[in-house]
């Protein structure tokens, strides 16, 4: 912190405890006969450090009798939604560290509890009411504990708690503790495998916990894609180049990007461009870095795709007169990208997964929430809801790469509709039979290669995937 | 697509003379040709293909082509024939430039087309139309589209203009029903039936047809050689076929030109090729085939 700013608290604090002394001096002290000292809530078993509203938890309020009074009764008030139904109350007297002899009964009534004391509490005592069971608004928010008291002159109004920060209460909450209850969940956690990585309270919690994080993924790789295919097209072409240092240039990047691991590159990207006085946004520099590794996978593909196309496609083009750029555009390409759209999908998803790396350097996506979580919970389940996460997307595009790898292994056999036989002539009628072997082999000579074994890019997809 | 520079400097250039002046080639020509073929000649006429010393040599070493020398005239229906390795393919990816030939020249419409710019080239091509042997559509287009592309995007034709051209070859190939249908979903014949009309669509000065029929089912052959005949006797186009099809050749060409070793060895009316061959090769061949 600079010198500038370490004053500029002092003197902001020095201020503050200024006007706070001018407000006890200036205010008539209110003669309350009883203070109020604290009110506080304990954080719910599953809430964390929080304190769950709408769930049972306890409260503790602490208030002193003032010199020459006596109280003979106390009636807590909670906000509207609040409740004190089914609670029960420890009450305790203080005499400085001693405990005197107080006693007294609860009586909960929907959001109020009074508490009356068998005699009345006298001068300088403090009472301490702990309500066990009790439970917070829902809705959350900060929530005032108010209330009155009895004392020789009739009731008083109680001077009102510091609030106390509460957190909604969800549906989800409200399942967890269902769960907690549940038998059957009791004994699915006793055995150690199922309770340590299907830990089913956990499982529900870290569903919602990890979303954020999971829609992080989404947006970065989503968002990443539609670069890295531009970028990918572009070194696809420089790499095809006619002239060498345009082909050198691709080539560098291209290896060097497949050639050291992603998560170098995030940390040189992450670590190096701040230490250059760069400094952008995690989320915008993951993007960055995701987009420019798949873009060297992705020329890869390109390249290989666009050369699996046959010469004799750029011959019947160029004896049309189309330019280069006519033949690429048609023709070439519209081929290019229907053979590697499965490629091109797999790649999709080993980047998506890639995002996973990102939490090494702080990036708020799954992998990092399932890792706080995990050690927050000393579980394994956040985990395991991680991979559900990452498979929620993944199954479904592996299963659309099958599908079309067959569709378009059975459309290069010449497959799809065949003419109707009624509306065959006679002789092909009759060739049909042997046509289908016959034009096979010339159909493929014809084209070249390429046309009919699978482009060898797709052995790496069907590793990967 | 040419990765490494153009043409092959390497080579002992053959020496050949500069093309020759176009009235002279002209004149020549008629005088060379006119018993030949049974091309009807006009007055002062002038080639629309003159190949003159073509030479081609692959990869340095492999002489394909020998000084050919060859005219083809408007209208005029050349069949090569020929055995395998004789050239006759290589000659016809030269005339489309398709193959850079080493030294000689071709002249389309007295217009050199050898040593060109690629932006040329492009312009030479779209006057030359090509017919492969393994038919080349583009499979991600439908047959209609295959025939309408070339129109749209090299003649800038509008769209319904080149759908009426198109719809109007592919019906003339016989294939009005089958517009729809993409390559893999048609027949062999049937797809070079669509080549066809996708070169007669751009409507060529010359047509060249790199054995169009040898890919093909020996059942499937008789529709494309139809479709070539009738494009041969009821168009006005003028055609270079590279075939094996004796009958073809024998039926629909004006002159038949007997290629061996990369040379032409022997060319003339067909009936006097095959029934009265001058030279023991093409004898040998035309017997061999028959």
């Amino acid at each position: 912190m600079s010198r500038f700013r370490r004053g500029h608290v002092v003197a902001r604090s020095c201020l503050f405890v200024a006007l706070l002394l001018a407000a006890a001096l200036l205010m008539p002290s209110e003669a309350y006969a009883l203070t109020t000292n604290k009110a506080t809530a304990r954080p719910n078993e599953n809430g964390g450090s929080n304190v769950i509203g709408g769930l049972a938890t306890r409260l503790t309020w602490e208030g002193t009798v003032e010199d020459g009074e006596s109280v003979s009764s106390v009636t807590l008030v909670l906000p509207e939604g609040g409740t004190f139904a089914g609670s029960s109350t420890k009450i305790t007297a203080l005499d400085g560290l001693d405990r005197a002899a107080v006693d007294g009964f609860a009586t909960a009534n929907d959001n109020q509890l009074v508490v009356v004391f068998s005699q009345p509490v006298d001068e300088g005592l403090l009472i301490r009411l702990e309500v066990e069971g009790m439970a917070f608004p829902s809705e959350g928010g900060d929530v005032v504990v108010s209330g009155t008291y009895e004392n020789a002159s009739g009731t008083q109004q109680l001077a009102d708690s510091k609030p106390i920060s509460t957190i909604a209460n969800t549906s989800l909450q409200m399942l967890v503790a269902t769960l907690d209850e549940m038998e059957a969940v009791q004994a699915w956690n006793s055995n150690p495998f199922l309770g340590m990585f299907f830990k089913p309270q956990l499982l529900v919690t870290a569903f919602s916990s990890l979303l954020p994080g999971w829609l992080l993924c989404l947006v970065i790789v989503v968002v990443a894609y539609p670069f890295a295919i531009a970028l990918g097209l572009v070194f696809a072409f420089m790499k095809i180049s006619r002239h060498r240092l345009v082909r050198a240039i691709a080539i560098v990047y291209i290896n060097v990007l497949r050639g050291t691991p992603l998560f170098l590159q995030i940390y040189i990207m992450f670590f190096g461009l701040p230490m250059m006085n760069v400094n952008i946004d995690n989320n915008v520099l993951g993007v960055i870095v995701i987009a420019i590794n798949a873009s060297a996978y992705l020329a890869e593909i390109f390249r290989a795709g666009i050369q699996s196309i046959p010469q004799g496609q750029y011959e019947a083009a160029s004896s049309l007169g189309m330019s280069y750029f006519q033949t690429m555009f048609n023709i070439i390409l519209p081929q290019t990208i229907r053979r590697v759209i499965p490629t091109v999908t797999s790649d999709f998803i080993t980047s998506y997964k890639d995002t996973s790396l990102l939490s090494s350097v702080g990036v708020m996506e799954l992998m990092m929430f399932a890792k706080n979580l995990t050690s927050v919970s000393g579980n394994m389940t956040p985990y395991v809801a991680a991979a559900i996460f990452y498979l929620i997307v993944t199954l479904p595009l592996i299963k659309v790469v099958t599908y079309i790898e067959n569709r378009m292994a059975h459309a290069e056999r010449g497959g799809g509709p065949r003419p109707k036989a009624g509306e065959r002539s006679a002789v092909e009628e009759a060739a049909s039979d042997d046509l289908a072997a016959a034009e096979l082999s010339t159909h493929f000579e014809g084209l070249g290669e390429g046309q009919l074994a699978p482009v060898p890019v797709f052995a790496r997809m069907a590793q990967e995937v | 697509m040419a990765l490494f520079g153009k043409g092959s400097k390497g080579i002992a250039a053959v020496d050949v003379p500069p093309a020759m002046d176009a009235e002279r080639a002209a004149r020549l020509g008629y005088t060379h040709d006119n018993k030949l073929s049974k091309h009807a000649f006009m007055e002062g006429e002038h080639p629309v293909v003159r190949i003159e010393h073509l030479n081609k040599t692959f990869d340095g070493q492999t002489q394909v082509l020998r000084d050919v020398n060859l005219n083809v005239w408007n209208g005029e229906i050349v069949v090569v024939l020929g055995p395998s390795g004789s050239g006759k393919s290589t000659m016809l990816r030269c005339i489309n430039l398709l193959e850079t030939p080493t030294a000689g020249h071709i002249l389309i419409e007295d217009e050199e087309i050898t040593g060109r710019k690629p932006k040329d080239v492009a312009l030479i091509r779209r006057e030359l139309g090509m017919v492969f042997q393994g038919f080349n559509l583009f499979p991600h287009l439908t047959a209609l589209e295959n025939v309408m592309i070339g129109q749209t995007k090299v003649l800038k034709k509008s769209k319904e203009e080149a759908r009426a051209e198109a719809v109007k070859q592919l019906t003339a190939v016989g294939l009005a029903d089958r517009m729809d249908y993409k390559p893999p979903q048609l027949s062999g014949g049937q797809q070079q039936r669509v080549a066809i009309a996708r070169a007669v669509a751009m409507h060529p000065k010359v047509l060249l047809f790199d054995e169009p029929t040898s890919a093909l089912d020996p059942e499937l052959v008789r529709d494309v050689l139809n479709v070539m005949k009738d494009l041969a006797l009821h168009g006005d186009m003028t055609m270079i076929v590279v075939t094996h099809e004796m009958g073809f050749a024998r039926d629909v060409a004006d002159r038949v030109v007997f290629m061996e070793g990369g040379v032409v060895v022997e060319q003339g009316l067909p009936e006097d090729v095959f029934d009265r061959p001058k030279n023991v090769r093409t004898a040998q061949f035309l017997g061999s085939i028959e």
